[in-house]
């Protein structure tokens, strides 16, 4: 019996064993947690950059992909992308499960979401950056950073849906989520997070400490700049195009006016988060390609035969003919953010939509942008048509040149539908108007506003 | 033989110096001899049958003539000696020791055909048997698991165990199996516990090959690639107990919730050694080749090089043709395979000290060209009887697999996906003058030689399964037994994709038009290691309260504790094809590293009455927790309680007339609860930002999934109530379950509106339920003294349905395509999709060459069906379910859709089958015998995605019809540029699903016993098998039986590059020396 009660002492030792071993909550080593992420300052930086990654790679994707097809900038090579053959038919064939506009839809929405948790981050109490870091500098720095992703995210909502959230980040679980309001209000709210973030900028210089943390594309090439330079011009450059959108000329013309046009300031990409629409257009030749030389323009305003600016964007290949160029030819070739031209002609509308008009510099605009030489233009994109605009210089058939240069100079930059509505293009010249919501959005918020018909 | 006796001599040796020290240590009892022979009612040796000492540790089997010898020290007095058999009953014989050293005991044992005096193990020390179980339990024995020319466990259960739905999920030589018991227990994973000799194994799957990031992009691909069960050899399998239930988990624990699959492996026996040795050779092929494109001309422009148009029939802006030469590149990548399976194992021991040893070899190619599986497995299990109290057993099983594998089909660089999405007309084999292989078309697409010469994936296992049991009998009437069980293997992936030499796109890893160095080839390396531990300690105290009313009281632990790493490195950019390390790599690429650990623990208490031998009741509670889940969520309790009554072991019956053709009449029934404790990986209740690399800076990520922290476990009950029925001497004998198995608060990833910063919201949503039937027949027409035949038929059916969703329905983007869905009051996984339009009381229907049949649609103008349009609130159940279609109105050749109308969809298919059902004919002449096994699965729909890639790429037999003018052009596809209206059946969803319903020759096995052959084999057979020679099925691609989505729960039927499921050829022999 003696070893019968060693064995069932041992036992019982070893089954005390495994009850005090029956340890169940671990460490979490795979993540930062929400309190962890935005109590550290330089992780607020990371989550920004993070959104820069969303927006740069997938936002900006979908919309691209989306816009061109509606408004025949592009056309579909393959119609077993469901998505992309219902953006060809357009009108009804477009609906709510359409899977491109739903990951639009959703990317979008969480570059918003994560950008109003950094900007409350850097603008409360909870935000401090310590003096290595430049103190308020460092915070003013992620608030200009975050502003730009909520900006851009906000803006390319308000170009596709006729209404948009009044805020991002309420109402999960719940049949009710957020509220909705036209979507001028969400260009007004990115104007105002702009201007927010700029006014921080102007109390809190950004601290070099800060600009050194921001990704290649975004920080100083030269240390003898200001620190944030680039972001800060950014933020004018947005606040510009979104003034113009919503017809504040004035507004529109003071932004541009604050923008350095020598700077050609770009999303990159390296080989392991590479070029979206060489990734997933170019390279493949399986779903999306340029119309042909017109770049989808009528007969009327198609590109000059002698416009370089079309061999600069598309090139000539056996099948299809025409197939994508310039920003897209490449895993690392990098894709501007907003550029020179753009403020250019946003400069030569508004001085032409002004209550007084000035058809005269706005014609003199028009003629530098179709003179350039490809040299002179810093993203190389350049008409380089030696006789410059030759057509009437009534404001009506400037502003029409106008339209015709957006859409050649921003040839597939996700702008054209919004500038066919501004000036007035005929409905046939489009597939659709604005997009239907999601069916994510649709089935999960009764606040969802009606789809449009078209 | 030489060496082989003197062992045996060595051995006894020992055996004789075991014996003497336990001679001197009981001086007080005497060595007895007790030896005899089991015969069958014929009178003929059993061979295996279990001899035990009832009330020790003490006993031995019988050998191939049934005889039987025991040799213990025994104290005078009465014994009771048990004999049990599986498949047979029980018995029990009594011998009176005293002073003589050898007794003879004898016994003759009767068939039990329903297994209901067999000893299962449903957690207890000594086992219960099957009568006083009110739950279903299926046992299947070694000789019914190897008959098939399966080399995977789970394979041979297909289609003999009662409730299980068990799909081969493609044809790769070590391609994952889902097993569904009662049908879909979670939406997380349904998979049953895999439990072998105590030791909780796991059969999850890693992804260490197809590790590409670009391999499924946005969309959801489901669970692909081995899954670890594939490690064990079904040679080392004894038997395999099925618990289909709830019922089960109030003693398996919660992880118990989708059923238990307990495998229990060979054990020694008493006597002189017994070797075993078997070999085989298998002969694999296509069981069905498809018929492709024959027509002489294509659409367009280049036939061959790198500006060849592919494609043509997608492409409506092409009308010129050109004249092509067709090829079938079926004949290219598939081949005729062939495996071996060889394997020898010892049995042997004293009453003491048993054990046996096995090692087995099996080697099996694919019927892809350059894909393989190996298997090397070494398994001991000694058991000891350490004294009166207390014996020890002990189980290694060590094994070394790998695969030879090409990438998964999701991918369009896969063997059958390369061939799928390419036009037939491109020479594939042609080379350049430097012997390189040729782009096929203008896509970048991988051209199939680089496929299977160049492509390469390695997939390796190192495994080692250990157990420790421990069985005490401190006191009479209590047993404590404990058993520690390890599980722990390292898997390493690598995958290799060379530099080509054409224009390969950089989203296949290729370096595009430019061939651009940096870009070209890809490599990745991954590991994972797994570590799983299991404690069980139970104790069971068994009295007699009075006569007939007998008594078990167990209260038991467990404790389970796994932890996983993983980790990735990859690169793309490679100059020369011998350079396959990921430092060769011109560009690294993010790597991926996992770490998690998981803690489960659970006590219960069950208490167990038996009044004489016909009356049963158990009842029992269960705590568990597991660290997956919060504190306050942690842990639950769970209830279980069952009954049987055994209406013919009654005396009144026994005497009634009744009985004269009724053998067996036993009810039961049962109700459990169980919860599911691993439905999370181990951090998913945290919302947490994920770190990675970008562009040089280090960016933060949230992820698209919010979790509700406190998210508890699902809840489970089921109650079953089933019968046995036995009659005319049990020739004829009848089991029926009846359950009924609900499931509430579903740990399921709801869908949100993305306005809230994410897609989806892990949280208890949702229940489900899962209703049905099992029935199993068995009637043997024949038993004669040389011929017997035995019919056994099995039906299952189950009707899944999700009974609460917070919202009508969620739908889930698909990788294949195909349009999953959870709809409230409809079966899981359903395809919510777009449908043709049909005219007023009209349907849809489909030609056997998939073409819809034209009747009963309503066609546009130019005669080309088209997809329905109308209105449809997804926020309404109701018009989920029945939208509105709304006709177009006339104009042009299309039709214009109405003012105010979308495209609506409507449920167009059920992966859930309506019942599965198998047939088993088993013949018995002298020496010969013959099983045919047919299953049948009726009425569960496949998405066959691959179908409609064929006609559009134009490899497939609809697209030679557009192509000879037999079918509009605009048939099959007209999107064009400027199109307003989609035209074609293209993106029609309806199109792509088709009815999976099958009947298939599973098994067919000849065998052949030659018995004695002179003095050196002692049991000689050879068989014959045939595996899924032949499938009757009106399916229209390869074979209904597939999920490219692996054993995924919600995505199922889905045919989307899959290997198909070859038919196999056996040929084998076993003998015993």
């Amino acid at each position: 019996m003696k070893n019968i009660n060693k064995i069932t002492f041992l036992l019982g030792v070893a089954t005390l064993g495994l009850l005090s071993s029956c340890k169940k909550d671990f460490p979490i080593i795979t993540g930062a947690t929400t309190d962890q992420t935005f109590s550290n300052p330089r992780a607020v930086t990371a989550v920004v950059t993070g959104l820069q990654r969303t927006y740069s790679r997938s936002v900006l994707l979908s919309m691209c992909d989306a816009n061109s097809l509606v408004t025949n900038e592009t056309f579909l090579v393959n119609v077993g992308n469901l998505s992309e053959a219902q953006l060809t038919a357009g009108g009804a064939s477009v609906d709510n499960s359409n899977g491109l506009l739903g990951n639009f839809w959703a990317t979008a929405n969480k570059v918003i979401y994560d950008a109003n948790n950094a900007i409350n981050a850097a603008s409360g109490n909870k935000f401090a950056a310590p003096p290595a870091l430049g103190g308020n500098g460092y915070a003013s720095g992620v608030l200009a950073y975050a502003t730009v992703y909520k900006a851009l995210a906000l803006g390319t909502l308000s170009q596709f849906w006729e209404k948009v959230p009044d805020t991002v980040g309420v109402g999960i679980g719940t049949a009710t989520g957020a509220t909705f309001s036209a979507r001028n209000i969400g260009f007004t709210k990115a104007i105002a997070a702009i201007d927010n973030a700029l006014a921080a900028i102007a109390a809190n210089p950004i601290s070099s400490v800060f600009d050194d943390d921001l990704p290649v594309g975004l920080k100083r090439t030269v240390t003898t700049e200001t620190p944030g330079v680039n972001l800060v011009n950014i933020l004018y450059a947005l606040k510009a195009r979104y003034s113009l959108f919503i017809g504040d000329y004035n507004g529109a013309l003071a932004a541009m006016g604050n923008v350095n046009l020598a700077k050609a300031l770009a999303f990159n990409y390296e080989a392991a988060n590479p070029n979206p629409v060489f990734q997933s257009f170019t390279s493949t030749n399986n779903v999306i390609q340029p119309l042909d030389s017109t770049l989808g323009l009528p007969p009327s305003i198609a590109p000059s035969l002698i416009d370089a600016r079309v061999g600069q964007y598309t090139t000539i290949s056996a099948s299809p003919r025409f197939r994508f160029n310039g920003f897209w030819n490449g895993s690392t070739k990098t894709i501007p953010i907003y550029t020179p031209d753009e403020m250019r002609l946003i400069r030569a509308e508004c001085l032409l939509r002004q209550a007084v008009p000035d058809p005269v510099t706005a014609q003199s605009i028009l003629d530098g942008i179709l003179k350039q030489a490809p040299a002179a233009d810093v993203f190389g994109i350049a008409a380089n048509i030696p006789a410059g605009y030759v057509g009437l210089s009534d404001v009506n058939s400037l502003l029409t040149e106008v339209y015709r240069n957006r859409c050649i100079e921003l040839y597939f930059s996700g702008l054209k539908l919004e500038d066919m509505r501004r000036f007035n293009r005929p409905v046939a010249e489009m597939k659709r108007k604005f997009f239907p919501y999601p069916l994510a959005e649709r089935n999960n918020n009764t606040n969802t506003p009606p789809d449009p018909a078209f | 033989m030489k060496n082989y006796i003197l062992k045996k001599r060595s051995m006894s040796k020992l055996l004789f110096l075991f014996l003497l020290t336990n001679l001197f240590a009981l001086a007080s009892m005497a060595q007895v001899k007790i030896s005899g022979k089991v015969t069958d009612a014929k009178g003929n040796g059993i061979n295996g049958v279990s001899v035990t000492i009832k009330g020790s540790a003490i006993g031995t089997a019988t050998n191939a003539n049934g005889n039987y010898e025991l040799l213990t020290v025994l104290k005078p007095g009465t014994k009771t000696i048990v004999f049990s058999a599986i498949g047979s009953k029980t018995v029990e014989q009594v011998v009176t020791i005293n002073s003589a050293t050898s007794y003879d005991v004898n016994a003759q044992l009767s068939s039990d055909p329903l297994g209901l005096d067999e000893i299962v193990v449903t957690g207890t020390t000594s086992g219960t048997t099957k009568k006083q179980l009110g739950s279903y339990v299926s046992t299947l024995k070694a000789d019914q698991l190897t008959k098939g020319a399966s080399a995977n466990a789970l394979m041979a259960l297909q289609g003999k165990t009662l409730g299980a739905q068990i799909t081969q999920n493609n044809g790769d030589p070590a391609g994952s199996i889902s097993v569904r018991l009662r049908g879909i227990s979670s939406l997380s994973s349904s998979e049953p516990l895999y439990v072998i000799d105590g030791v909780v194994v796991n059969n999850s799957t890693t992804r260490v090959t197809n590790t590409q990031n670009n391999y499924d992009g946005q969309n959801f691909i489901g669970s692909v690639g081995q899954n670890r069960l594939v490690d064990i050899n079904p040679n080392d399998i004894e038997r395999i107990e099925v618990l289909n239930g709830a019922a089960a988990a109030a003693i398996y624990g919660s992880r118990a919730n989708a059923g238990v699959v307990q495998i229990f492996t060979k054990r020694g026996k008493s006597g002189a050694p017994v070797v075993s040795f078997s070999s085989s050779v298998m002969f694999s092929s296509l069981r069905k080749k498809l018929d492709v494109n024959q027509s002489p001309t294509k659409f367009g422009g280049p036939v061959e090089g790198p500006t060849a148009q592919t494609q043509d029939v997608l492409t409506p802006t092409l009308t010129t043709t050109t004249p092509v030469t067709r090829y079938d590149y079926q004949d290219y990548i598939f081949r005729k395979a062939m495996g071996t399976d060889n394997s020898v194992n010892v049995v042997g021991g004293t009453d003491k000290t048993k054990y046996f040893m096995s090692g087995s070899y099996y080697y099996n190619q694919g019927i892809i060209k350059n894909t393989d599986f190996q298997r090397f497995s070494f398994r001991t299990n000694v058991d000891q009887v350490l004294n009166k109290y207390l014996s020890a057993s002990i189980g290694l099983n060590y094994i070394n697999s790998s695969a030879n594998e090409k990438p998964d089909g999701n991918t369009f660089y896969s063997p059958m996906n390369s061939v799928t999405i390419l036009g037939n007309f491109h020479n594939i084999q042609q080379r350049d003058a430097f012997g390189n292989i040729q782009a096929v078309g203008e896509r970048g697409r991988v051209n199939p030689v680089s496929v299977i010469e160049d492509l390469k994936q390695k997939n390796t296992t190192n495994r080692l399964i250990a157990s420790v049991g421990l069985k005490l009998k401190p006191i009479a009437h209590l047993s404590i037994d404990y058993t520690m069980g390890i599980d722990n293997y390292a898997q390493k992936g690598t995958t290799f994709m060379p530099p080509f030499a054409y224009n390969v796109t950089t989203g296949s890893f290729g370096g595009g038009a430019a061939l651009t160095p940096s870009l070209n080839g890809y490599v990745s390396s991954a590991n994972t290691n797994f570590f799983g531990i299991n404690h069980d300690v139970n104790a069971t105290y068994n009295i007699n309260i009075t006569k007939d009313l007998n008594s078990v009281t167990q209260v038991g632990f467990s404790q389970q504790y796994e932890n996983q790493t993983y980790l990735m490195a990859q690169g793309q950019g490679i100059l020369v094809g011998s350079t396959q390390t990921v430092s060769s790599a011109a560009t690294p690429l993010p790597s991926a590293e996992g770490r998690g650990e998981v803690s489960i623990s659970g006590t219960f208490i069950q208490q167990n009455f038996k009044y004489k031998n016909f009356a049963f009741l158990t009842g029992a509670i269960r705590r568990d927790g597991s660290s997956l889940f919060s504190g306050t969520q942690r842990n639950q309790t769970y209830a279980k309680v069952s009954g049987s009554f055994v209406l013919s072991s009654m005396n009144f019956w026994k005497n009634s007339k009744i009985s004269k053709w009724a053998d067996l009449v036993k009810i039961r029934a049962a109700y459990g609860e169980s919860g599911n404790l691993t439905a999370l990986g181990a951090t998913d209740r945290f919302n947490l930002y994920t770190s990675s690399s970008f562009v040089g800076s280090t960016s933060y990520s949230s992820s698209s999934q919010a979790a509700n922290p406190n998210v508890g476990p699902e809840r489970q009950k089921e109650f079953e109530f089933g019968t046995d029925l036995g009659f005319l001497n049990n020739r004829v004998t009848l089991t029926l379950n009846v359950y009924n198995k609900k499931v509430s608060q579903l740990n399921i990833a709801r869908s949100v509106a993305p306005t809230t910063g994410f897609s989806t919201l892990l949280d208890n949503v949702g229940n489900l339920e899962n209703k049905g039937y099992e029935i199993m027949l068995t009637g043997m027409p024949v038993v004669t003294k040389d011929l017997s035949w035995t019919i056994t038929g099995l039906y299952n059916h189950n009707e899944n349905k999700v009974t609460n969703l917070p919202q009508p329905i969620i739908l889930y983007g698909t990788n294949s395509g195909a349009p999953v869905a959870l709809i409230e009051g409809q079966p899981v996984g359903v395809f919510w999709g777009t449908f043709f339009q049909t005219a007023n009381g009209g349907s849809f229907s489909k030609q056997s060459n998939g073409l819809p049949n034209h009747s009963g649609l309503i066609l546009s103008p130019a005669g080309i069906p088209r997809t329905a349009y109308g209105t449809q609130t997804t926020s309404n159940l109701n018009s989920v379910l029945y939208p509105t279609v709304v006709d177009f109105v006339s104009g042009g050749a299309d039709g214009i859709p109405a003012t105010g109308t979308a495209l609506v969809r409507k449920i167009i298919g059920n992966p859930n089958p309506k019942y599965t059902t198998s047939l088993i004919n088993e013949f018995n002449y002298k020496k010969f015998a013959l099983r045919i096994q047919l299953d049948a699965t009726k009425g569960n729909s496949v998405f066959n995605a691959d179908f409609r890639t064929r006609q559009g790429v134009g490899n497939g037999k609809l697209a030679e019809l557009v192509q000879t003018g037999q079918l509009p052009r605009g048939y099959i596809s007209a999107y064009s540029p400027t199109a307003t209206v989609p035209t074609g059946i293209y993106a029609i969803e309806q199109w792509r699903v088709d009815d999976g319903s099958n009947v298939r020759l599973r098994e067919l096995s000849f065998s052949y016993k030659f018995g004695k052959i002179g003095n050196l084999i002692s049991d000689l057979s050879l068989n014959v098998t045939g595996r899924n020679l032949i499938v009757w099925t009106k399916y229209i691609g390869y074979d209904p039986e597939v999920n490219a989505a692996g054993q995924s729960t919600l995505l199922r039927g889905i045919d989307f590059g899959s290997v198909p499921i070859p038919k196999t050829f056996s040929i084998g022999v076993q003998a015993k020396f």
